[in-house]
């Protein structure tokens, strides 16, 4: 088995690319790897909590703490995210809080990196 | 070095791509980029298809948008996101979002 880190700069609703990160990310770790998801820009405004899942509408909060619950580390960038609004006491919990160096470090210690850029 | 380019858009300019010369290239049309597997210009294929290199398709993201297996380009090789995991770690060992 071996690591993938994925690092996301889309916002949750638009591109899509947070939809198709987070499968992956699942398909993965379902299959054994160990997966890292780094959110940056758009992405770290994604972690807040009390999303409503509207239907037919990109929903984050379930999938991720989904994620969070089979293992999956997922962490925002800390400044990115306050800068959204986004901090610790309305976030998803489980999420870890770092900066470009958690990201730096996870793409060195991986066999695979897929970097997902922004709109 | 064994690349793997996802595709992610429906742009026709594939001058980037035709400037990539790995040993092998491995082109995954995900989202919108899967329109390149099965939409017709003028009857012309779409020319990211004319590039020397393996192409595959998410079949999630073809069936949402109406494209069935029927639909799809003989070079293009529908895959799940499962099969797209084994793809990313067996075939290609570098990754980019395009």
């Amino acid at each position: 088995m071996g690591t993938l880190t994925i690092g996301l700069f889309s916002a949750l609703v638009g591109s899509m690319n947070y939809d198709f990160a987070l499968k992956l990310a699942e398909a993965a770790v379902d299959k054994g790897h160990k997966v890292n998801l780094w959110f940056s820009s758009n992405a770290a405004g994604s972690p807040l909590k009390g999303q409503k899942h509207l239907k037919d509408y990109s929903h984050g909060e379930t999938p991720l703490r989904k994620l969070i619950e089979k293992g999956v580390e997922v962490c925002t960038c800390e400044a990115c995210s306050l800068a959204r609004g986004v901090n610790k006491t309305n976030a998803i919990e489980g999420v870890q809080w770092s900066a470009m160096h958690w990201y730096l470090a996870k793409i060195h210690g991986s066999d695979r990196v897929l970097h997902i850029g922004g709109e | 070095m064994k690349l793997g380019v996802f595709l992610s858009e429906y742009r026709a300019d594939s001058t980037i791509l035709q400037r990539l010369s790995p040993e092998k290239l491995g082109i995954i049309l995900v989202g919108n980029g899967v329109y390149h597997a099965a939409i017709k210009e003028k009857g012309q294929s779409s020319q990211i298809l004319d590039l020397k290199a393996n192409f595959y398709a998410l079949k999630e993201d073809l069936e949402t948008r109406g494209l069935d297996a029927s639909k799809l380009d003989s070079r293009v090789k529908p895959l799940s996101y499962g099969d797209l995991v084994d793809l990313i770690f067996n075939e290609y060992e570098k990754l980019i979002w395009m």
